[in-house]
This record gives structure tokens, sequence and C-alpha cells, in this order.
């Protein structure tokens, strides 16, 4: 086992093999960058070239590529407050946040360094989950991955805000979530619900102009309103020396980082769940790290916690999605199962064997995901503080490439028209959320898990009648599920008592 | 504060129509299609109109009911950032609208080209070097490289 682990390095850092995960490095750099661009579609683009190349070759280009989207996919998101990849929403709530305060450099730093503490430990988490992680998986059916879903809308709507009311509007947000996702064709019965005649909505929703829309356009208006840089009138000079201090807040925050990669572990181990959920579920678990009412305050106006959590877990939740479709050949996500078509493409048959006849490959692909974020995160940091100057730039400058990047992001993901309609509604939703003091982060949640949620809970329903509701983990998950609802009204007195008493 | 107020009590009102209309379309399908939006539909409707009678009759704390989010610039005077926002949503839907009718290779460098020089003010150096940049950038990556089928816009069509 440990010489096949040795193995599986050296085999990546052979000279032909080095040189193929460099271009999938490159290639993954300026994907996450662009916003619409997506990891996964990317990786099927790619698909052709791997049909000469050795399997270690072909995973480590594709591997390469796709281990770094996220990473740099947060780049765009602190700096603009347009997700580069749909997977790094949740860091635009603080990262950007904290580049109009003048600390883009410390929230890149962080999401870079959070992003390869979470990529090692996900990787750590493959090497060596694979020997026991098929009770895991089996323990999780349907009735329980439906109720995990019930409890990350209610864990994140919970931790939205403060107080009974805004536990209101985080509901409401989950809930409207869940129903944007059902708009298009039943997948039980074929019948087009909330498409209102329109093709266009027959496939439903697609997930990346709604996220464009609902972050970028307020950050859009708020630009324009205060008619100055992203950070503002700051100096020059304070910028740049944030990189580092953002490197050490990740080692400040050190178990955080790692409780929100384990979290990333757990969900990108969960087939159909990914990286559109670990972030917001990290996300709420950081928000959830706040010692007090001040503190939890200051979460979504810059707080290094908010880019930490879900940094981490966008690339541990790789090496946890690579579990299932190695070990099983079931794919954890979109871009997993086009993974599995290159297993196939390379004649190697995922299961059993990769822990027998291909258990060198299978650690190459753990020291992939190593070394390419090691490499990415380290090329990133020579030119942070250039990158980072880029929040000085005019607004009136910035403007226009931003809302091109937002209209070109939004197309690409369905070249077509009804997306940018999509991505204006989302994006004026957005605002209107804002200005009312609604929670996105529900709301964005429910949507990605809207339609595992209703898919679940039908098979539940189909398969075990209500029975289900009886299962052991479907019970801790709906005492869990009631934990969270009923959390804000018991702080809440708790947290007011001391404060009256210092104040009075 | 009062139009906030308003605004939270329209939202929730957009809020209590769609979870009607959700329940009033769910009566039109079969049980299994319409089981999952009653479910979600029946609690969205009775929260919404709980959001929509406190946003109408009840007080908020101050910091209670605040979203984990980031809040919108206050610093600017109330008459300025209105008129900021409506140019800026303004210049969002001419962008949508010039998209539609000459087509995603013509518009974005028309309205970067358009929104430096007008709404920013910029010189013509930066302002024709960015427009060319955003012309390049939509040729030479999406069009050029990944071949992406941009419709033409709706002024072409009609004399094609």
């Amino acid at each position: 086992m440990l010489d096949a682990f040795i193995q599986g390095l050296f085999v990546v850092l052979q000279w032909q093999t080095f040189l193929v995960m460099l271009l999938g490095i490159f290639l993954g750099f300026w994907v996450g960058l662009l916003p619409g661009l997506g990891g996964a579609t990317t990786l099927a683009l790619m698909l052709p070239f791997i049909y000469k190349m050795t399997p270690v070759e072909a995973f480590a280009f594709l591997l390469g590529m796709h281990a770094v989207v996220a990473t740099t996919g947060d780049i765009t998101s602190v700096l603009f407050g347009v997700p580069g990849e749909g997977t790094t929403a949740a860091t635009i709530l603080d990262g950007h946040a904290m580049a109009k305060k003048g600390e883009a450099g410390r929230a890149l730093g962080a999401a870079l360094m959070s992003s390869l503490v979470g990529a090692l430990i996900g990787a750590f988490a493959l090497a060596l989950s694979i020997p026991i992680v098929r009770p895991l998986v089996l323990t999780f059916g349907a009735p329980e991955l439906f109720m995990l879903a019930v409890v990350g809308i209610a864990f994140i709507s919970s931790l939205s805000g403060q107080g009974g009311r805004a536990l209101v509007r985080g509901i409401l947000a989950g809930l409207l979530g869940l129903l944007f996702a059902m708009v298009g064709e039943d997948p039980q019965g074929g019948v087009q619900r909330f498409t209102f005649g329109q093709l266009y909505l027959w496939g439903g929703l697609d997930l990346v102009p709604v996220l464009v829309g609902l972050f970028a356009i307020p950050e859009i208006v708020d630009l324009a309103v205060r008619g100055t840089a992203i950070a503002g009138e700051l100096p020059q000079e304070k910028l740049g020396r944030g990189v580092w201090e953002g490197v050490k807040d990740t080692f400040r925050h050190f178990w955080l980082t790692v409780r929100c990669s384990l979290i990333g572990t757990f969900i990108g181990i969960m087939p159909g769940l990914g990286g559109g959920v670990a972030q917001w579920i990290s996300y709420g678990h950081a928000v959830q790290s706040a010692r007090d009412q001040e503190e939890r305050r200051g979460f979504g106006k810059g707080d290094v916690r908010g880019v930490l959590g879900p940094g981490a877990a966008n690339n541990s939740k790789e090496g946890g999605a690579l579990i299932p479709t190695i070990a099983f050949g079931v794919p954890g996500s979109s871009a997993m199962a086009i993974l599995l078509g290159a297993f196939f493409l390379q004649g190697i048959m995922p299961g059993p064997d990769m822990l027998d006849k291909y258990l060198v490959l299978t650690f190459s692909m753990v020291w992939t995901l190593v070394v390419a974020n090691i490499i990415t995160v380290a090329a990133s940091l020579f030119f942070l503080n250039q990158l980072a100057k880029l929040t000085l730039v005019r607004g009136s400058i910035l403007i226009p490439l931003i809302l091109l990047l937002a209209f070109i992001g939004s197309y690409t993901s369905n070249n077509h028209l009804g997306d940018l309609v999509v991505f204006l509604f989302f994006g004026f939703t957005g605002y209107l959320m804002i200005r009312c003091g609604w929670p996105r982060a529900p709301l964005v949640l429910g949507f990605v898990l809207g339609k595992i949620a209703e898919n679940n809970f039908y098979i539940s329903t189909i398969r075990y009648g209500p029975s289900w509701l009886m299962r052991p983990v479907v019970l801790v998950l709906i005492l869990a599920t009631v934990i969270v609802m009923i959390y804000p009204f018991i702080q809440l007195p708790r947290r007011r008592a001391p404060a009256e008493a210092a104040t009075g | 504060m009062k139009a906030t107020m308003n605004l939270r009590f329209f939202l929730a009102l957009a809020a209590t129509l769609v979870a009607s209309y959700a329940l009033y379309a769910s009566m039109y399908w079969p049980f299994r299609t319409a089981l999952f939006p009653r479910i979600i539909g029946v609690p969205l409707l009775i929260l919404a109109l709980v959001e929509m009678a406190l946003s109408a009759f009840g007080t908020e704390r101050q910091q209670e009911g605040h979203a984990v989010d980031f809040e919108l610039t206050t610093s600017v005077d109330t008459a300025v950032a209105r008129r900021r926002t409506r140019a800026i949503v303004a210049w969002t839907l001419g962008f949508l609208a010039l998209i539609l009718l000459i087509g995603f290779p013509l518009a974005v460098p028309l309205f970067v080209f358009l929104y430096l020089k007008v709404a920013g003010g910029e010189g013509w150096v930066l302002t024709l070097s960015l427009a060319a940049l955003s012309w390049l950038f939509m040729k030479g990556l999406f069009d050029r490289l990944l071949h992406l089928p941009f419709p033409e816009g709706w002024i072409f069509s009609l004399w094609s």
C-alpha cells in the first residue's frame, strides 16, 4: 500500500505526466476565473484529447484542470462579486465585502490558502477512506439524503440572521429556492410545471444565470451608487499588505478550516449533493462559529471566516466526490460523471480493481489533487497583490466589464437568450432581497437542493411508504432539524440577558 | 425607512402570490407531480402571510431580522442613490436590448463604448481601447475558440 502511495507520486512527477498536468492546470485556472465557463463543461470539452494519453497522464490532465477551477473561481468572486464558478458563490458574501473594505489581498490569501488546506484534506480523505467508505455510502439511502437536504436548508436559514424574524425570512427564502427548482419537466410524471408554455423552461432554470444574477446585479448596483472603486478611496499601499495576513488567517482559524474541509469531503462523498451545497453548509458552519451576536453581525460584511469556510469546502469536496466514483463507479456530481466517462475511454472499470490492479493510478489521482493545488496557490500568491489592485480601478470602468462578464457568463450556460432574462430576473430579486433584509444563501441552497430533495422524497415515499420516517438516521436528522429551527429562539434570550446586564 | 417597509411588504406580497400560484397550478397536476410543490407551497404561503402582516403592522427591533449578507451603501445621499440606481438599471436593461437588437458580437463593444463615454465620461483612448479589447475577447475566446452560437440580432434577422 505504502509502495503504491509513493509510486503514485513518482508517476505524477514524470515529465510527460507533469507537463500535461501543467497544461490542465493552466486551462483550469482561466476556466475558474471566467464566470459561466464551468469546470464540468470544460472537462467534457477536453475528453477527446485523452484518447492518446496513458491513464495516469489522462487523469493528471483532467483532474489537474478540475482541481484548480474552484480555487481560481474564488478570485473572481472576491474581486468582482461575480461567482467565477457556481461553487464559489458563497465566497462573495464576505470575500467581496472584504474587497470593498480594501482587504482584497487578505481575502484572496485566505481563499487560496484555505482552498489548499481543503484540497489536501480532501485528498487525504480519499487516500484513507476508500476501504471504509462503503458502509457510509450505503447508510445514506433516499430518505436520509432527503432529510440531509432538509437539515441543510434549515441550518442555513437559521444562521442567516438574528432572531425569529430572520428565521422566517430565511425559511421563506429557502422555500422559494425549492420552488424555483421545480420549474420544468417533473422527473416523475413528465408533466410541465411553471413553464408558462415556454420551451426554454422545460429543462428547468440553470444554476449559472440564477447565481450570477443573484450576486452580480446587487453588487453592480451598489458599485454604481457609491460612484467609487470597489475598495472606495483607499490608498494603494493598504491593499498589497493583506495577502500574507489572509494566509495567516487560515492558520489562525485552522480548526474551522479543517472542519469545513471535512464538511466538504462528506458532502462530496454523498452522491448528488456536490459543491453547490458544500460551500453553503460550510458558510453556515463558519457563521455558527461566531462567539456572540456582535461577531455574527460581522458576517456578510467582511469576516475572514466567511471566506475560509467555503474556500476549504470547495476544494475538499473534490477528494470526497472521487471516493464513490473510484470505489463504486457512482459519480457524486456532474463533473465526476464526466470523469467516469474518462475511465471508460481509458478502458478502466471503476470498482474493486482500483484498490488492487490500479492502486498506483488511484494514488496518482490523490497526488494530482495535491500537486495541482500546491502549484496553483504558489503561482497565484505571486501576483495576488497585483490582482488586488483591480479593486482600485474606477467603478465607471469596471461596471461595463463586470456586466459584460455577467451577461456572457449567464448566456454560456445554455446558449439561449432566455438565460439573460433569468439572469436579470434573479438579479433584481437579489437586489430586492438585500434591500428588504432577506438572506440570499437559503434561496441558493434551496434551489441547488430542490431537485435532489424532490427525487429522494419521491423515492422514499414510493419505496418505503410512511415508514421511511422511522429509519434511525432519518430520526436523528429530524431531531437535528428541530434543534436547528429552535436554536435562534433559545439563543436570543440567553444573549440578550448578558447584554441587558451590561447596559443596565 | 417607510419606503423600505413598503418594499418589504411588497416582497412578502410577491412571495404570497408565488406560493398561491404554485398551489393553484398544482390542483391541475397528477398527485405525484403535485405532491412536492404542495408540501413546499403551504408553508411558503403561511410564512409569506406572516411576513406580510409583520411588515404591515409589526415593528422591527434594531439588528433583529438583519440578514447575514452584504448591506447596500447608506453613505450616499438618498436622492443621488435613487438616481444612480435608476441609471444603472436602465443601462443594464439597455444592454439586454442591444444584445437582442444587434446580437452579442456587436452589442458588447458598443455597450462598453457607450457606457465608458456617456456614463463614465472617460477619455477617447481608454474608451476605444477597452471597447476594442472587449470585442477581441468576444471574438477570440467565445467565437473563434469556443465556437459559441451567438444569435444574430433581431434587426439583422429582419433583413435576412
